[in-house]
């Protein structure tokens, strides 16, 4: 379990996190969203104790990171997959973790077999792709059987086989009973993965509920409506808690009334409507009405999906 | 490949938490797994043994000359003549020839202190450490130890055997030195401690800048160019700079490697506690800034 109180980070008078609060429970895969420069990584590394709190607390299974007898067991972190030294095989790397806490070699083995690193675990770990980095970072992680498990962008450079290899792997630990927070800006992958979203934007927490909740709750439901008269079906239903959006020859996009309540309106005015179409609000969606205030390097298109840009352009 | 046998649970992982001695074990394997470091420290003890035996070379053949010239002119110039030839506190001693390759040893071990822990910072491993010794300050420590004693070790055998290939060499000219000579084992003992204490100094500025390239900057001007700097401040008029050089880092730390009292200079001992306390004015801010900063 993670629990942070009023977590901030100000670096040099910008603020990158601000006054956070949190908690990660145990048995649950808990997603961690947010576009880019939110503070997702800062407050992983605070989580961590690679980074000073500017002001607030975090513990882990009850206790600063730091204070820990076996850090390894409780907590076992992938931050940043580039955190090994470039002239040192995966092998040794691991080796050299694992001795911190006299977990035997055999554990070493056997997370270099889990993650497939068998075939590089000699080589250099300078020479890795992205994806065996990430692989290395993830064993790194698993060494002490942690507990908690901490994932920044876990699936970041993965080829599909190991994206799916990292969602069942934390599905299985989550059901093990162990705290999993993961960060994605791969919102298709949280919606696969997680069971809990915390999301984050410019350093504050904007949404932390289970992910059925946000996706139902952000966007009311919208209603595509294609009519022989869109002027008129407009003007009679807009007002009293519905909009009408009518951005196309023939179409109108209705939030505030369901379908049932459109065609009545319809009926009673003698007007054709040829498609009637609720809108499913999918998590993108969900994720983009929740951000959209709060991304920081907006892209300069014009237009709808715009703001998506950034977010999916990954860190 | 979904291998979701991920945890059999705490069995294969241990269950031990965090020893000093497995930290000290870690770094062991860190600096032990890196090839180049390897290779780095053979070329270390070949080049402290290389150097020192061409100053054995240098020096035979300047007296050998001496003896030559001498006999030329119908004189004969005993092993006491020659070293009365010298004025005292010219260098002439033979007990400090286990050091005479010292110069080099301290150029590459005091590097490798440094690369010890920029390259931690340069290629982002010091994350994978704090994250296994979170308490960060055991890992420093060990650091330390293995760096003192590797150093140690190093310049020490590598000064034993620098003397073995001088002490046949001024025997044979007549000179009284063998391994009981005044001195002898003292400079061999306290030549490991000076380099020591400069691959601490090495690691600590490694430490406090993260960076290779200005850690061993740093590193080469204070052990060579300051002499240097310090060669010139005593042409400045006054009594004053006279004194003032024999108290930067590599003077007093020379000064510790010789025996005997010289009027005017400091005793070896000063000499000692001074460069003590410049490995000191390095570790202790480098094992506060490791411990307080961001990583």
């Amino acid at each position: 379990m993670i629990e942070a109180k009023g977590l901030t980070k100000v670096y040099g008078g910008k603020t990158a996190v601000a006054g956070v609060s949190f908690t990660v429970q145990a048995g649950l895969v808990t997603g961690f969203l947010g576009p880019n420069g939110a503070g997702k990584s800062t407050t992983m590394r605070m989580v961590m104790g690679l980074d000073r709190p500017t002001s607030g607390s975090v513990t882990v299974n009850g206790l600063p990171y730091a204070h820990h007898k076996a850090p390894l067991h409780e907590v076992g972190a992938l931050l940043d997959a580039k955190a090994v030294h470039t002239s040192r095989s995966a092998y040794n790397h691991l080796l050299a973790m694992a001795a911190t806490h006299g977990i035997p070699k055999t554990r070493v083995h056997e997370v270099i077999e889990m993650t497939g690193l068998e075939a590089v675990a000699r080589k250099k770990a300078g020479g890795f792709s992205l994806g065996m980095g990430q692989r290395l970072g993830i064993a790194a992680a698993l060494l002490g059987d942690p507990q908690t498990l901490i994932l920044d962008e876990p699936v970041n450079g993965l080829d599909p086989e190991g994206v799916l290899w990292v969602r069942n792997l934390v599905r299985y630990l989550a059901n093990q009973g162990k705290t999993v927070f993961l960060s994605s800006h791969l919102m298709s992958e949280m919606a696969q993965t997680a069971d809990h979203l915390i999301v984050i934007g410019r350093g504050r927490i904007i949404a932390d509920a289970p992910v059925q909740e946000i996706i139902a709750g952000t966007r009311q439901a919208r209603t595509l409506v294609r009519t022989s008269d869109a002027l008129q079906l407009s003007a009679l239903l807009a007002g009293d808690g519905v909009t009408v959006d009518h951005s196309e020859p023939e179409t109108l996009e209705v939030t505030g009334m369901d379908s049932r309540g459109i065609a009545q309106v319809a009926l009673d005015n003698g007007l054709l409507v040829y498609e009637l179409t609720p809108q499913m609000s999918s998590l993108e969606d969900a994720y983009f009405d929740l951000t959209k205030d709060e991304v920081e390097y907006h892209s300069h298109l014009t237009g709808g999906p715009a703001v998506a840009a950034p977010a999916a352009a990954g860190k | 490949m979904t291998e979701t046998r991920t945890a059999p649970t705490g069995s294969s992982a241990g269950s031990r938490g965090v020893t000093f001695g497995g930290v000290l074990r870690s770094e062991w394997i860190k600096l032990w797994s890196l090839m180049s470091t390897r290779i780095l420290l053979a070329l270390t003890l070949a080049a402290i043994v290389g150097v020192g035996a061409l100053t054995v070379l240098i020096r035979y053949t300047y007296l050998d000359e001496m003896i030559r010239n001498a006999r030329e002119q119908g004189q004969t110039m005993t092993p006491e003549m020659l070293e009365a030839s010298f004025p005292p506190g010219s260098g002439f001693d033979l007990y400090n020839l286990p050091n005479a390759g010292l110069q080099i040893g301290i150029l590459i071990l005091g590097s490798l202190a440094v690369l010890f822990m920029s390259s931690e910072y340069a290629t982002g491993m010091i994350r994978s450490t704090m994250n296994a010794v979170p308490r960060r300050t055991p890992a420093f420590v060990a650091k330390a130890i293995i760096l003192a004693v590797i150093s140690y070790v190093i310049t020490a055998i590598a000064g034993a055997v620098t003397f073995l290939i001088a002490m046949p060499v001024f025997q044979g000219m007549g000179f009284d030195l063998d391994w009981s000579t005044d001195g002898v084992l003292y400079s061999i003992f306290t030549g490991g401690l000076y380099v020591a204490g400069v691959a601490l100094i090495g690691l600590s500025l490694g430490t406090l800048l993260r960076n290779s390239a200005g850690g061993i900057t740093v590193l080469v001007a204070m052990f060579f160019v300051l002499s240097i700097a310090a060669g010139f401040m005593t042409l400045i008029p006054g009594e004053f700079w006279k004194y003032v050089p024999q108290y930067i880092p590599s003077e007093a730390g020379g000064r510790f490697l010789s025996i005997g009292h010289t009027d005017g200079v400091i005793d070896p001992w000063h000499g000692g506690l001074i460069f003590l306390g410049y490995v000191l004015l390095f570790l202790i801010p480098a094992m506060i800034a490791l411990k307080k900063r961001d990583v």
